[in-house]
């Protein structure tokens, strides 16, 4: 019984269908019970949630990883399935804290000084979510000392920067120097993102690890994580 | 040709594009769906305008093209393409904000599947629009004999972002619906700005492309 609703929300997952009424990426699934419906009856069924979470929810969203870089899925496959996860995790919510079940970690998501472009940095908050992280968006056009307020009072263990312009990328470098001078950038992880940054400006600039794509993203982190 | 009124037909494969498939992919039924629905109410969304003119260039040396009006346009590509034209026309153009207020706001819903679908068809409609406006300077171009180059956008190549302080100095500070933030950036997102370069025929003009020639060949603004 429980085996086969777990097996349910991972297909659903992959599938990309929140409810009953959506379809998949396969067709003809219209009319069968989503995440929506499997979880709750999941929980209804008293199904421990952080087996939910991990063998339902995770591992669904490792399968959506490979089927993307296998180039079976593409972007909008996986922005659907990392959006039912979110709605698990929402129908979720509520049961985590009785059950003991922690995020892998907290997450802060910025778009740095001067930029205002945020579909990358959104998907790769959806994809964290999806895999189990606490995200907290802050925002874009960010100021370098709001940011570093932001990691004072919200303690992440992470910091994702994003910035699609070389004029705008460069504050990533003074956001990570003003850490330093605050005494927190020992406290935090950073990981910047965007079209124009690299493996090799995110070394020079003294940041932790830089995310490609979404799920390198989520890939590298992970990694710091030792989780993969 | 109404610029602005004339209904913008979209085209749904260059979608798919910018939302991730490439050429010989085919989109699943669902994501295929949810395109065709927001193409076909899209235009609820959006409230175009735009702005453009005419200027005489004054001079024009290595890295330097004046056009007077202390409107001064930094960029060894752009001089090489202005020293063999007569004119530059500067435009700038918005679909408005409310298209990208939308997106935003179903991307903290949680809802980012549309809110990427409805930002590429915003970006498409803004480029659709850019090339009307093309168009449209193409055409006066033609009624006086003369011809015009491709759009240059300031951010591109060796024309850095900061130059779009010029492009809006040229339309005299006064670009319905558009402000420029802090790092030059315009606001709403959905907006282009740019020059092009108006000469006689002969000159190389139309198809003057500095990407040819360039090193880079990885440039995301590549263009053949």
């Amino acid at each position: 019984m429980s085996e086969n609703i777990i097996e349910l929300i991972k297909e659903n997952v992959i599938q990309g269908r929140i409810t009953r009424d959506d379809e998949g990426i396969e067709e003809d699934m219209a009319g069968q019970p989503g995440v929506t419906e499997l979880v709750e009856e999941a929980l209804a069924s008293g199904i421990d949630v952080s087996e939910i979470i991990n063998k339902g929810l995770t591992a669904s969203m490792q399968a959506v990883g490979q089927k993307f870089e296998t180039g079976e899925y593409f972007i909008p496959d996986m922005l659907a399935s990392a959006e039912a996860v979110g709605t698990a995790m929402e129908i979720l919510k509520p049961h985590l804290e009785k059950s003991g079940v922690k995020p892998k970690g907290k997450i802060l998501m910025a778009t740095v000084k001067g930029d205002l472009h945020d579909i990358g940095k959104n998907i790769v908050s959806i994809l964290l979510r999806g895999a189990g992280y606490m995200v907290k968006d802050i925002g874009n056009n960010l100021d370098t000392k709001d940011i570093v307020k932001a990691v004072r009072e919200e303690k992440p263990d992470y910091l994702g920067l994003s910035a699609l312009l070389t004029s705008t990328m460069v504050s990533m470098e003074d956001i990570i120097k003003a850490l330093e001078e605050s005494g927190l950038r020992d406290k935090v992880k950073i990981i910047i993102g965007g079209a124009p940054v690299s493996e090799e400006y995110a070394r020079e600039i003294g940041a932790d690890g830089y995310g490609a794509d979404g799920f390198h993203g989520v890939s590298v982190i992970e990694t710091m994580n030792g989780i993969n | 040709m109404t610029l602005l009124n004339d209904p913008i037909q979209i085209d749904k494969d260059k979608i798919f594009n910018r939302i991730g498939y490439d050429g010989d992919s085919v989109p699943s039924s669902r994501t295929a769906s949810l395109v065709e629905d927001y193409i076909d109410n899209y235009y609820d969304l959006i409230a175009p305008s735009y702005s453009h003119t005419v200027k005489t260039i004054k001079s024009v040396n290595q890295n330097r093209v004046d056009v007077g009006d202390s409107v001064i346009l930094e960029s060894y590509k752009v001089a090489r393409l202005m020293e063999r034209c007569e004119k530059v026309a500067f435009f700038a153009l918005t679909i408005g904000g409310y298209l990208e207020e939308l997106a935003t706001h179903l991307a903290d819903k949680g809802l980012v599947l549309q809110a990427t679908v409805l930002d590429a068809i915003g970006s498409g409609t803004a480029e659709k629009l850019a090339a009307r406006i093309e168009q449209n300077i193409r055409e006066e171009a033609g009624r006086d004999s003369m011809v015009v180059s491709r759009r240059f956008s300031p951010g591109y190549c060796d024309w850095n972002v900061s130059q779009q302080e010029m492009v809006f100095r040229a339309l005299g500070n006064n670009v319905p619906g558009i402000t420029l933030n802090e790092s030059m950036l315009m606001v709403p997102q959905k907006s282009v700005s740019g020059i092009i370069g108006i000469g006689r025929p002969g000159n190389d003009i139309e198809q003057y492309n500095p990407c040819i020639t360039c090193l880079e060949k990885d440039c995301p603004g590549r263009r053949r």
